[in-house]
C-alpha cells in the first residue's frame, strides 16, 4: 500500500464525513428540517472514497440518486451541500436541484442523478471529451446493480469498449433495488460479468474494503488514463439505511442488515486496518471525528442562516441565452 | 347594401342533375363575399345561361331549372317569360356556409344565449368606438360581425343626422337636384324604396329617412313614436321644402307632414295610405310585434308577406323568393321595441286627421292597390284630398312600392316633373 | 454571392463551417460517416442514411466524425456528457420518430442539467433529426414529433423551410449554448434554394415574414411554409391577400412575429404538418386568443395531420398531409 499517512487521514475523514453527512441528514428530515426524496449512503462509503481518491479536478464523476458520497469523496464544499439541501441561495444549484441534483462541474462532478442509469453515458460523453480535448482526464461513472438492468449502460459500455474510451464503470452492487433485491431480477452472479459482452476488462472489489477498492479502482483508473480503455468495476456493498428516509425495510430481514452493520462497517473496517498497522493514531482519528461533527454543524448553521432563492430564480437559467 | 352585380363563380351542378328546392345550385361572387344559390323549385338543371367566370347584373337569369329532362324547353322563350320585375328591396346575400363551418345559424340571428356572433377584434373597435357590436348587421359566417362590419357601421353612423333632444336619424342621401323626402312604412326601412330610389336620384337629391328606431336610427325609450313627431323628425331633416313620398305608415307621415307643416311639402306621393286603421291592419300590425319578438327575420318576412304581396306574386317561386329575401333584409332593420313604439303611435294617431284631408294644399298624387287587404280606403282619402291624382293597381298587394316598382316609380317621377320648376325628360329610361 | 444548393448541401455546408471554425464541435450519430474511415477503392462514405453529412469524414477525419452504434440513447446521452464538458457535439438522431429510445438523455439530462445545477453548466449540444411525412416512410419514420421537443424546457427546437435558413440556423444551432433540437423535413431536404456563401447566421427565436399580406395569415414551419405560399399565391389570384409567416423556430416562439401579424390581418390559419393534439398550430392559436383576443376578426384555424399514425399509401399519406386546399378551405371558414 502507498498511501502516505496524510492520504490515510484524508481517507478517513472522507468515510468520516460522508458519515456524519449522512446521518445528519437523517436527523434533519426526522426533524421536518428537510424536503424532497433523500437517499442516503451510508455503508457504501469506502466505494466513493477508494475511487475518488484518485481523481483530480480534471477528472470527472457521473453520480446517482444515491449521490452525496461521491459529491464529498470529488471534493464538492459540504457547506454549499448542505446549503441545496435546505434549498438555499447559496447551494451548489442555488437552491433549483435539491438532493437528487448536486452538481459542481468546476469540481469536475457532473451531478447526482434523478434517473437509473442516466449518469452513465453522461460520463462516458466526458470521456469522449477528455479523450478527443486531450485534457488526460478520466471519467468515473457510479450506479447501483439495478442500473445495470438499465439500456443506457450496455449502449454505453459497447461505445466506450469500442471507442476505447478513458472511462471507468463503478458499480455499486449493494444487493437491491430499491425494494428489490438483486437476485431477483439479475441472472448473473456477478454483475462485473457483464463486462464481457463488450470485450471489456471488469473486476470485483469489496466494496466495505477501502484497500481493496482504492488499488482495484487505481488500477482501472491507470489503464483508462493511459488509453488503454474502459473498465466495470463491481463493488460488492450494502445499504445500511434504506432506499429514501422514511422506508420502512419490511423487504428484508433484520439479522441480514445486522450482520452487515456490526461486521462490515468499513469505516471500523478502516479503522482496524490503519490501527493495526500502526499507520495512524487512534487520537488522529478522534480529532478528525471532532473536526467533522463541527464542520457540518457550522454547515448546517450556515445553510440554515442563508437566504433562500429569490422568486426570479423560477425562470433563470432555464436557457444559457435567451429565454423561452 | 345593394347588390348590383355578381360574377357566377362556379355550378355545383351539372345539366341534368336533379335539384330539390333549397338546395345550392349555384355559387356567385358579388362585391365582398360568394353567396350560395339555392333552388327556387325542384327538377333538373335543365340550362346555363351565364358560365362561370361571367359578371353580370343583377336580375339577370343565370339557369333554369324544368321539372325534367324531357318536357319541352325553349331557352329563349324561357328567359323572355321569367325576366320579371326588377327586384324593389335590396338583395341580401346569404353567406357562403361550407360543410364544416359549423355556423349553421343564419345571418345575424343571435345564439341561444342571447349574444349575437361578434368577433374580438369587432368588439375590441366597437368599444373604442362607443358602438354596441350587437346592433351592427353582421356579413361573417354565420353572420358574425366582423371588423370591416363595425367600420362601416361607424361609416354610416356618420350620416346621422340630428333632429332633436339629441336624436340621430339615419339619412341616406343620393343624387342631385329637387329634394323627394322618402318615408318607409310600418316595420320597414328605407331599402323598401331602394329601386325607386336609384330611378329619382336620376333627376333629384332623394333623402331617405329611417324613422326611430329603425335602422341606425336612434330609438329613445319612449311609450310611443307619435306619427306627429315622425312627421316633425322629417321636417328637421329637409334643408328644403320637398316632394314627399311615403307608403303606407309613410303615407300617414307624409299627411301629417302636409298638415303640420306645409312649407316644407312641394308635393305629396300616398302609396296605400290610411287616416283610419281598419281592425285588420290593427290586427297585423300587433301580430308582426308578437311574431318578429320571437323568430328570426326570415321566418317574420314569411309570416307577413301573405298580407303584403298578391296571389299573382306569391304564386310565382322565382320572384316570391326574391322578393322574401329584400322583405328579410328590411324587416331585420326594425327591432321588436320600435315596432311596439310605433304601433301604439298609429293606433294614437288613428282618425285623428279623418276630418282634415280637405285641408291639403300641396299637388297630390294618391296610389291605391286593388288587392290591399290592409288600407282598402286609398280611394277615399284621393276623393277627400282637393285635386288629388288617383292611380289604381288593380291587381296589386298593399306593398306596392315592392310589388309593382317600376311603374310606382315611373308615377312618382312623373307627379314630381309636373310638379317642380325645372325642365327634366317626361320619361324615365 | 449565393449559390442555389439543396437544403441537404446547405446543411452540409454549415456543418463544414463550424467544424471548420470550432475544434470542439464534433458528429456523432449512426452512419453520419458511413464506411468512409475504412480505405479501398470500392467503399464510399455513405455519409448519413440520407447523404447529409456524406464528405465530412475525408475532411474531419474519424475522431471527429463518428460512427455510433445504433444506440439512440447511448449516443445522444454520450452527446449530453460531452456537451456538459467541453465539446459542442452535433448528434444526428436518424428520424424523429426515434425520440422514443432516446427521450432521457434530453427530456431530464439535456433539457435540465443546467437549471438544477444552478445555471453552472452549459449543454452546447445540437440534435439533428429527419421529421415529416412525403417519402412513404410510414407511421414510424415520418412523425412530426417537433411538438414534443417544443414543449420541453430547456431545449430549444427550430426547423427551417428553405436552403438558405437550414443553414443560418444550423450554424445558430451549433454555436448555442443550449440544447437544439433542428428539425429537417424529408419533404423539402432535396429542394433547391439561393444559399449565400461564408458564414452566417439566423437567429434562433425569430419568424420571418415570408410574405407580405393583409387579409389573412398563414402561419406554417417547415415543408408547411411551401404549402401556405403556394395557397398564398391562390388567394392573390382571387384578390385576397395572404401574409406568410414562417415560425422557424418552435422553441423559442417568437410570439411578438405571430401577434403582429394576427394585429395586421385579423385572422390566422396555423399550418403544420403535425398531429391536432397539443401540437405547434394549438400553441399558437392559443396564443392568438389569450394575447391577442382583441385582433381576431375570425376563429384561429388550425390545418393539421388528423390524429392518426402516417399512413403508408401514397394516396392516404397524401390526404394525412396538409394540403394547399385544405388551406383555401380554412381561409374561406373565416370568410375570407
Amino acid at each position: 500500500m502507498d498511501l502516505t499517512r496524510e492520504e490515510l487521514l484524508e481517507a478517513y475523514r472522507t468515510l468520516r464525513m460522508i458519515r456524519a453527512f449522512e446521518e445528519k441528514l437523517n436527523e434533519l428530515v426526522t426533524a421536518g428540517k428537510m424536503g424532497g426524496f433523500l437517499h442516503l449512503y451510508i455503508g457504501e462509503e469506502a466505494v466513493a472514497t477508494g475511487v475518488c481518491s484518485h481523481l483530480g479536478v480534471r477528472d470527472w464523476v457521473a453520480s446517482t440518486h444515491r449521490g452525496h458520497g461521491h459529491c464529498i469523496a470529488k471534493g464538492v464544499d459540504i457547506r454549499a451541500m448542505m446549503a441545496e439541501l435546505f434549498g438555499r441561495a447559496t447551494g451548489t444549484s442555488r437552491g433549483k436541484g435539491g438532493s437528487m441534483h448536486i452538481a459542481d462541474v468546476q469540481q469536475g462532478m457532473l451531478g447526482a442523478n434523478g434517473i437509473v442509469g442516466a449518469g452513465i453515458p453522461l460520463a462516458t460523453g466526458a470521456a469522449l471529451s477528455a479523450k478527443l480535448k486531450g485534457t488526460g482526464g478520466v471519467a468515473v461513472a457510479f450506479f447501483g446493480d439495478g442500473a445495470t438492468n438499465q439500456g443506457q449502460f450496455h449502449e454505453s459500455l459497447n461505445m466506450a469498449a469500442n471507442w476505447k474510451l478513458p472511462v471507468v464503470y463503478v458499480v455499486e452492487n449493494n444487493g437491491y433495488g430499491e425494494f428489490t433485491p438483486t437476485d431477483f431480477v439479475v441472472p448473473v452472479k456477478d454483475i462485473a460479468t457483464r463486462a464481457g459482452s463488450y470485450a471489456m476488462r471488469s473486476e470485483i472489489a469489496d466494496g466495505m474494503d477501502f484497500f481493496d477498492v482504492y488499488e482495484k479502482a487505481g488500477e482501472a483508473i491507470r489503464r483508462a488514463r493511459a488509453g488503454e480503455g474502459p473498465t466495470l468495476l463491481e463493488c460488492k456493498t450494502y445499504r445500511f439505511a434504506g432506499h429514501f428516509v422514511g422506508d420502512p425495510l419490511a423487504y428484508r430481514a433484520k439479522e441480514e442488515a445486522e450482520d452487515w452493520i456490526q461486521n462490515r462497517d468499513p469505516l471500523a473496517r478502516f479503522e482496524g486496518q490503519v490501527l493495526e498497522a500502526a499507520l495512524v493514531e487512534a487520537d488522529d482519528l478522534r480529532r478528525i471525528d471532532h473536526d467533522v461533527e463541527e464542520e457540518l454543524a457550522a454547515a448546517v448553521v450556515d445553510a440554515e442562516a442563508a437566504p433562500p432563492p429569490g422568486l426570479e430564480e423560477l425562470l433563470t437559467d432555464v436557457y444559457a441565452r435567451g429565454e423561452s | 347594401m345593394t347588390m348590383e352585380e355578381g360574377t357566377v363563380v362556379e355550378w355545383p351542378i351539372a345539366i341534368g342533375d336533379s335539384v330539390v328546392r333549397g338546395e345550392t345550385v349555384l355559387i356567385i361572387e358579388t362585391e365582398k363575399s360568394e353567396v350560395e344559390v339555392e333552388a327556387t323549385a325542384s327538377g333538373v338543371l335543365r340550362h346555363v345561361y351565364v358560365e362561370p367566370g361571367e359578371t353580370v347584373p343583377c336580375a339577370t337569369i343565370l339557369g333554369a331549372i324544368t321539372g325534367t329532362m324531357d318536357e319541352p324547353f325553349d331557352p329563349d322563350a324561357f328567359a323572355a317569360e321569367h325576366r320579371g320585375p326588377q327586384p324593389a328591396a335590396s338583395v341580401q346575400p346569404v353567406p357562403a356556409v361550407r360543410p364544416g363551418a359549423g355556423a349553421a345559424r343564419s345571418a345575424n340571428q343571435r345564439a341561444p344565449g342571447g349574444h349575437k356572433a361578434v368577433a374580438p377584434v369587432a368588439r375590441a373597435l366597437a368599444r373604442k368606438l362607443g358602438l354596441d357590436p350587437e346592433v351592427v348587421h353582421g356579413t361573417g359566417p354565420g353572420g358574425r360581425v366582423t371588423k370591416q362590419d363595425v367600420e362601416t357601421h361607424a361609416e354610416a353612423r356618420e350620416r346621422l343626422v340630428m333632429v332633436e333632444d339629441g336624436i340621430a336619424l339615419e339619412v341616406l342621401r343620393e343624387g342631385e337636384g329637387d329634394p323627394v323626402l322618402l318615408l318607409p312604412g310600418f316595420g320597414t326601412d328605407v331599402s323598401s324604396f331602394a329601386l325607386q330610389a336609384r330611378v329619382l336620384a336620376e333627376h333629384h337629391a332623394v333623402v331617405g329617412v329611417n324613422p326611430r328606431g329603425v335602422g341606425l336610427s336612434d330609438a329613445p325609450d319612449l311609450p310611443r313614436y307619435e306619427v306627429a313627431r315622425s312627421a316633425a323628425d322629417a321636417a328637421s331633416v329637409l334643408d328644403a321644402p320637398a316632394h314627399i313620398v311615403g307608403a303606407s305608415l309613410g303615407a300617414a307621415v307624409a299627411l301629417e307632414l302636409a298638415l303640420s307643416h306645409p312649407d316644407r311639402v312641394r308635393s305629396l306621393t300616398l302609396i296605400t295610405p290610411f287616416v283610419e286603421a281598419t281592425p285588420r291592419l290593427l290586427a297585423v300590425t300587433r301580430a308582426w310585434c308578437r311574431i318578429a319578438a320571437q323568430v328570426d327575420a326570415e321566418a317574420l318576412a314569411l309570416a307577413l308577406a301573405p298580407w303584403l304581396f298578391s296571389e299573382g306574386l306569391l304564386a310565382d317561386d322565382t320572384i316570391r323568393e326574391r322578393t322574401l329575401r329584400g322583405l328579410t333584409a328590411s324587416v331585420a332593420k326594425v327591432p321588436a321595441a320600435t315596432l311596439e313604439r310605433t304601433a301604439a303611435g298609429i293606433t294614437a294617431w288613428s282618425g285623428a286627421r279623418r276630418n282634415d284631408l280637405g285641408k291639403i294644399a300641396a299637388p297630390c298624387l294618391v296610389l291605391a292597390a286593388g288587392a290591399d287587404l290592409l288600407t282598402p280606403h286609398a280611394d277615399t282619402i284621393a276623393a277627400a284630398i282637393p285635386g288629388a291624382n288617383l292611380i289604381a293597381f288593380p291587381g296589386s298587394g298593399h306593398a306596392l312600392a315592392i310589388e309593382v316598382s317600376g311603374r310606382v316609380s315611373e308615377a312618382i317621377h312623373s307627379h314630381v316633373r309636373r310638379n317642380t320648376g325645372l325642365r327634366i325628360p317626361d320619361s324615365i329610361p | 454571392m449565393s449559390r442555389v444548393l439543396s437544403v441537404s448541401q446547405a446543411i452540409n455546408e454549415a456543418l463544414t463551417i463550424a467544424m471548420e471554425t470550432d475544434p470542439d464541435v464534433i458528429l456523432l450519430g449512426e452512419d453520419v460517416a458511413g464506411g468512409g474511415t475504412r480505405s479501398g477503392d470500392d467503399v464510399e462514405e455513405a455519409g448519413g442514411v440520407l447523404g447529409t453529412t456524406k464528405g465530412l469524414v475525408t475532411k474531419f477525419g474519424p475522431d471527429r466524425v463518428l460512427d455510433t452504434p445504433i444506440s439512440e440513447m447511448g449516443l445522444i446521452g454520450t452527446a449530453v456528457g460531452a456537451a456538459a464538458t467541453g465539446l459542442r457535439p452535433v448528434a444526428e438522431l436518424m428520424f424523429i420518430d426515434f425520440l422514443g429510445t432516446c427521450l432521457d438523455p434530453l427530456l431530464n439530462q439535456a433539457a435540465k442539467l443546467r437549471y438544477m445545477f444552478g445555471g453552472k453548466v452549459r449543454v452546447p449540444l445540437t440534435v439533428r433529426t429527419v421529421t415529416g411525412a412525403g417519402m412513404q416512410a410510414a407511421a414510424q419514420h415520418s412523425q412530426s414529433l417537433y411538438w414534443m421537443t417544443a414543449g420541453i424546457p430547456g431545449l430549444k427546437t427550430v426547423i427551417p423551410s428553405n436552403a438558405a435558413d437550414a443553414k443560418g440556423l444550423l450554424l445558430a444551432a451549433i454555436r448555442d449554448d443550449d440544447p437544439v433540437i433542428f428539425c429537417e423535413p424529408k419533404r423539402i431536404l432535396f429542394q433547391a434554394g439561393e444559399v449565400p456563401e461564408g458564414d452566417y447566421e439566423v437567429p434562433i427565436g425569430e419568424a420571418a415574414v415570408v410574405r407580405e399580406g393583409s387579409d389573412v395569415s398563414l402561419i406554417g414551419m417547415g415543408a408547411t411554409v411551401a404549402t401556405a405560399l403556394e395557397a398564398a399565391e391562390l388567394l392573390a389570384a382571387e384578390g385576397k391577400s395572404a401574409e406568410v409567416l414562417d415560425l422557424r423556430s418552435l422553441a423559442p416562439l417568437d410570439e411578438d412575429a405571430i401577434l403582429a401579424t394576427l394585429e395586421k390581418t385579423g385572422t390566422v390559419v396555423v399550418v403544420d404538418e403535425s398531429t391536432p393534439r397539443c401540437g405547434i398550430a394549438s400553441d399558437v392559436a392559443a396564443l392568438c386568443v389569450d394575447r391577442g383576443f382583441d385582433f381576431l376578426n375570425a376563429p384561429v384555424k388550425r390545418v393539421t395531420a388528423p390524429h392518426a399514425p402516417v399512413p403508408y399509401n401514397k394516396a392516404l399519406e397524401d390526404a394525412y398531409i396538409p394540403s394547399v386546399a385544405r388551406v383555401i378551405e380554412a381561409v374561406r371558414e373565416c370568410g375570407i
